[in-house]
């Protein structure tokens, strides 16, 4: 069998070998490359423990032979490979599966608590553990999104928004597990789909409200600010106000108009950057101070849902077309797709990356599968994560490790996905 | 000399060569002199001195016969026939031997003129120069071997035998002692023996040896070239010109003065000028290189004989023998039918092989086939059955169009008959038939709203008008104009304040179609309005603008099948007053006030403002199910139960324009797509088919129609498939409704 020169490093300092070429066999696979960094640990480290390693051959993980990784990917084998190994991570441990009444609309999770909105027109909060823990039920319509603005102490603020056309903001006391809504915004001729808080949730609360009607100003914005005394600010007004028994009103600060199809996502990408992805087959890029398009990103496909890593700087979108598509915001060539990722086989409604890594994402689709992705395999996801027995309408994914994903099989399943994570790096 | 003179004038004036009748005439004049034999030759040329030089020569000639020469004889004889020289000698010796040496001088003369008249009998063909001698005539000798005579002579007496005194040994002594014996020979006519003289010993030798018989004659002179190319100086013959050749010949004057005659009547036409085209030509000199090599190109090489194979063996295989019956079968075919020619035969060796009875046979038909059969080169069109097919483009050029399956809208639990989106495209309405009208979400498949009826809903349409959010609904004989409560909540309040803020007219005018409010549950459902219809609703559909709705009552004696409502005045209007036939269904067009009737065959379309028939689209095809009218108008797509989709371009002709027979099944449902050109047919074959149906402005540019995909999902309940199809306003998506109570969205 024929033998490669590779060279292996590592930026995981407490696995770090002597930076000397070896000589493998070219049939070599994970494992067996996996067993001679541990027989090198072991001669190095008296106390060590058998770890299980992953492979990268110029930024792509191994996983087929060398040989046949290295022809596929083009990859001279005459020369010393470079070869960077990785703890493996293991496999998301399935943790909980929180029963709701019905579908299960969108998710948030802190540290603590979870997020849920369902379509049974009620929000509600769960522990980690899947305790029930409040409930609130004020909408008299679906709870299309749900996001955490403020956790301080015991007091936390969040948002529930709606298809009745209303964004709830609560304030809810944890000690004494007590709600109250605090703030009805209005603005939108439509339902509410997605609501989104912007990076700096201390001082001022972004709540976007997207609609899925097509007219002129189909994205609009409301930006109620976040301040001690609750005074409605004097924005601008709007014709039509009428005042709800659960709470103050408030209008939109400003409208975002320039999509032409119903608006299906929207995000920070940072405190001044909003972006937002459409059914009219783009993604665009708003400046918030000035109200204007600052760029556009044409797909071919509807988009369903985005998400942004300020890690790595990328947008990944999720189309119809069941493809996850990476996007570089900032490129001057706004239809450039870096990567496109396939395997699911339905409309793809969730993506979120990962809080932690920026190499890794979550998404999840109509198929019924929550997938875990490295963008260094491409090819294939990690993991997929297939609990669910209907479309998955929601992930999210915190900063702790946890993977979450609810479906129209009213379950909210939890993953615990900390291997990696722990390992103090990259 | 006369009598010689003639046979040579015979001989010798159509000769050719002059050579040869001067050699002739040597031999003739063995003796003379060479300067003789020159004159001669000389003589031959020159024609008018050649009647004087002939009389000298025969003039000789008979001195020499006068002389009675022996050897001149035979030096003739030997010119005239050199063969015959030895035997001629033996002759001579048996003569003599027999009639011993007797010499008489006359006798030899005598003996020597009979030889040569003997040997050389028509050397002149006048039997005056006959030696006669001895007149017996050219008879064997034998005859007259008993008697004392040999013959008679020219006076008829008898010419004796000399005494023979010889007998064997005379002979014998003779021949020992007589020194000229070798000489002697003897002459069978006289009976006598004869000397030869040494000259004629020499010539008889010289003869024998293949020489000339004259000693002086050289035959290997060097020739003289007496007529060569060359002109010379001197004339040929030193004789003076003759008077007559300086005085004009009388005879030319005659001639020459009848030749004038002739030519002067006529009779004498002049020479034709020569034909100046060459006669010959060169066939080839014109021919094109490239028709040559075409002419080489189009060789037909003869067609190759088969090869035998094992059925011509004499002994081929079992299989290849046939059993009674095919030989029966080939017997009773006819020659040109039969497979092979022959009958398959075996035999247990080759020695056992008759001769083949066909071969002429066989070659004969090759030969027939080989040029009796014209051959002709047929051009192979090479045509790609591929080019046949019209140009179309690729389905992958015209994407968007749906191709998968994404989501599936479950809930009814009977089949769903029409389906509707609304024109946000963010709901739809479904209705079925087990009673219920479901509204769903388009984007999760989330049903929102479930409205029960009192009856299999036949048809739901959305009101197109985005200012209001209603829809319509038929079951059994009731219209439910129905709010949904779905989407901007202003819109909703907004249609309800609309239709409760109607006022009743003064004059309430008698309808056939009776509208209530509705109230209390229904009221809370979304039921706005109620409209109720003498017969059972089939269809009901909305005009463009939202605020006229179309409904079909199909009846075959009726004139009362189609109605148009109007919500805003709460009207009913009867467009028409006769029964053309049953009526499928009804469409407005989109921007003019026309108004489509489709009934079982034909297609019509009214005016509405002119209130008259516009066009008659023929669909010719049994039992039109479905129509939808292209968002601009101008084209149609009807399917029909006979598994067709006719595609009517109206500015073309009222014959369909393209006829589509995809399904398997009868159609039910078709749509056009808003925005894309798109168009799509569901059929109960469980398929939904969508097509790439591009419109063009300009005029002269026909559709272009493409199928682009095949749609499957819907499972097929009581022969039933998909029930009915619709667009996504702004999406190239296509819903469809099924009888397995599903709704399902392509993308």
């Amino acid at each position: 069998m024929s033998q490669l020169q590779a060279r292996f490093f590592t930026e995981n300092k407490k696995y770090a070998i002597d930076d000397v070429p070896f000589s493998i066999p070219a049939a070599s696979e994970v494992a067996d490359l996996s067993n001679v960094i541990n027989k090198l640990l072991e001669a190095r480290i008296a106390d060590h423990k058998h770890v299980e390693f992953d492979f990268l051959v110029r930024g792509q993980f191994l996983r087929s032979s060398l040989a046949s990784h290295m022809d596929t990917e083009n990859i001279s084998t005459e020369e010393v490979v470079e070869i960077e190994y990785v703890q493996k991570f293991t496999a998301p441990q399935p943790e909980e599966c929180i029963m709701h009444d019905d579908w299960i609309s969108s998710v948030e999770a802190d540290s603590e608590w979870i997020l849920t909105g369902s379509y049974d027109k009620t929000a509600r909060i769960w522990s980690l553990e899947g305790k029930a823990v409040m409930t609130m039920a004020g909408h008299t319509d679906v709870v299309k999104d749900v996001a955490w603005v403020k956790r301080d102490g015991l007091s936390s603020l969040l948002l529930t928004a709606s298809l009745d056309q209303t964004v709830l903001l609560w304030e809810w006391n944890s000690e004494q597990n007590k709600v109250k809504a605090r703030h009805c915004c209005r603005g939108h001729a439509g339902s509410v789909d997605t609501i989104v808080v912007d990076p700096s949730r201390t001082k001022l609360c972004f709540i976007s409200l997207a609609e899925l009607k097509c007219l002129k100003t189909v994205f609009s914005l409301s930006v109620p600010t976040e301040e001690e005394d609750e005074v409605e600010e004097p924005n601008r007004p709007r014709k039509k106000q009428k005042t709800e028994q659960l709470g103050l009103t408030r209008t939109p600060l400003m409208t975002l108009s320039g999509h032409n199809e119903a608006v299906s996502a929207v995000l920070w990408t940072d405190a001044e950057e909003l972006c937002s992805a459409s059914w009219d087959h783009t993604i665009r890029l708003w400046d918030v101070e000035t109200g204007e398009q600052k760029s556009m990103l044409t797909g071919s496909k509807v988009f369903n849902c985005i998400s942004y890593s300020p890690l790595c700087r990328r947008l990944a979108s999720g189309s119809t077309d069941r493809h996850v598509r990476l996007w570089d915001p900032r490129s001057k060539d706004g239809s450039l797709v870096l990567l496109s990722l396939t395997s699911h086989t339905g409309w793809v409604t969730a993506v979120r990356w990962s809080p932690s890594n920026q190499h890794q994402l979550v998404s999840g689709s109509f198929d019924n599968i929550v997938k875990l992705w490295d963008i260094r395999s491409c090819k294939a996801p990690l993991y997929d994560l297939a609990a669910h027995e209907d479309r998955v309408l929601c992930a999210d994914w915190t900063d702790s490790g946890l993977i979450l994903s609810g479906g129209a099989d009213n379950k909210l399943y939890t993953y615990r996905y900390s291997a990696y994570v722990s390992d103090a790096g990259a | 000399g006369e009598p010689t003179r003639s046979p040579v004038l015979f001989l010798f004036p159509q000769l050719p060569m002059f050579d040869e009748a001067g050699h002739l005439d040597d031999s003739d004049e063995e003796n003379e002199d060479l300067s003789d034999s020159e004159e001669s030759v000389f003589s031959g040329l020159e024609d008018s001195g050649s009647d004087d030089d002939d009389d000298d020569e025969e003039e000789e000639e008979e001195e020499e016969e006068e002389e009675g020469c022996d050897d001149d004889d035979v030096e003739t004889d030997s010119v005239k026939e050199g063969t015959n020289v030895n035997e001629m000698a033996k002759s001579m010796k048996k003569t003599s031997e027999s009639k011993g040496v007797e010499k008489s001088g006359k006798s030899g003369t005598d003996s020597g003129l009979m030889l040569s008249s003997q040997v050389d009998e028509y050397e002149q063909d006048t039997s005056d120069e006959e030696d006669i001698r001895n007149t017996v005539g050219n008879i064997p000798m034998e005859w007259y071997k008993d008697y004392p005579h040999i013959g008679y002579d020219l006076d008829g007496k008898k010419i004796f035998k000399p005494i023979r005194t010889k007998d064997e040994l005379d002979e014998f002594l003779d021949k020992m002692e007589n020194p000229d014996y070798w000489r002697t020979v003897h002459n069978k006519m006289t009976g006598t023996d004869l000397r030869l003289s040494d000259e004629q010993v020499d010539l008889v030798h010289r003869l024998q040896q293949g020489k000339f018989g004259d000693v002086n004659f050289n035959e290997y002179e060097p020739a003289i070239d007496f007529f060569s190319s060359e002109v010379m100086i001197h004339p040929v013959t030193n004789r003076p010109e003759d008077k007559r050749s300086f005085i004009p010949s009388l005879i030319e004057k005659e001639k020459v003065g009848k030749l004038v005659h002739a030519i002067k009547m006529g009779w004498i036409k002049p020479r034709r000028p020569k034909e100046t085209a060459p006669k010959y030509y060169d066939l080839w000199a014109q021919e094109d290189l490239n028709t040559v090599l075409g002419r080489h190109k189009m060789h037909i090489p003869a067609p190759k004989m088969r090869l035998p194979g094992h059925e011509e063996s004499y002994n081929p295989p079992p299989e290849y023998l046939l059993t009674e019956e095919e030989k029966l079968a080939w017997e009773q075919q006819d020659p040109e039918d039969r497979r092979v020619s022959f009958l398959p035969q075996k035999y247990s060796c080759l020695r056992a092989v008759p001769a083949f009875s066909r071969f002429i046979h066989e070659r004969f038909e090759r030969c027939l086939d080989l040029y009796l059969c014209p051959r002709q080169r047929k051009m192979r069109v090479n045509v790609n059955p591929e080019d046949l097919i019209p140009k179309l483009p690729k389905p992958k050029d015209l994407q968007p169009f749906p191709t998968t399956q994404s989501l599936v809208y479950r809930g009814h639990t009977s089949l769903v008959r029409s389906i509707s989106v609304s024109p946000s495209g963010q709901w739809l309405v479904s209705g079925s038939d087990d009673c219920t009208v479901r509204f769903w979400e388009v984007s999760t498949a989330r049903c929102l709203k479930t409205v029960e009826v009192s009856g299999a809903v036949k048809s739901v349409a959305w009101s197109p008008n985005p200012a209001v959010c209603l829809v319509a609904i038929s079951y059994g004989e009731t219209i439910v104009l129905l709010n949904p409560g779905l989407g901007d909540k202003f819109i909703c309040s907004a249609t309800d304040q609309l239709i409760s803020s109607y006022e009743e007219p003064e004059e309430s005018k008698e309808q056939s179609v009776q509208w209530t409010i509705a109230e209390g549950s229904d009221h809370e459902h979304g039921q706005r309005l109620i409209l109720k219809h003498p017969k059972a609703v089939r269809q009901v559909t909305w005009h463009g603008k939202g605020d006229y709705l179309a409904c079909v009552m199909p009846d075959d004696n009726s004139s009362l099948q189609v109605v148009i409502h109007q919500v805003s005045k709460r009207r009913t209007q009867n467009p028409f007053r006769k029964s053309k036939g049953m009526v499928q269904c009804v469409s407005f067009h989109p921007i003019r006030p026309y108004f489509f009737v489709a009934t079982q065959r034909y297609v019509r379309v009214y005016n509405l403002i002119k209130q008259e028939l516009t066009k008659k689209l023929m669909a010719n095809c049994k039992w039109i199910s479905s129509m939808a009218v292209h968002p601009g108008g101008d084209n149609v797509i009807c399917g029909s139960y006979d598994c067709r989709l006719a595609w009517f371009d109206l500015d073309l002709s009222t014959k369909p324009y393209k006829m589509l027979r995809h399904h398997k099944k009868a159609l039910r449902g078709v749509a056009y797509h808003k925005h894309y050109p798109l168009f799509a047919s569901g059929s109960d074959d469980g398929s939904v088919i969508v097509c790439h149906g591009m419109v063009y402005n300009d005029l002269l540019q026909n559709p272009l129609i493409v199928p682009v995909k095949v749609l499957k999902g819907h499972t097929i309940t009581h022969d039933l498939g998909v029930l009915d199809v619709a667009f996504h306003p702004s999406q190239p998506w296509v819903f469809s409704s099924g009888a397995d109570g599903t709704v399902r969205l392509f993308t």
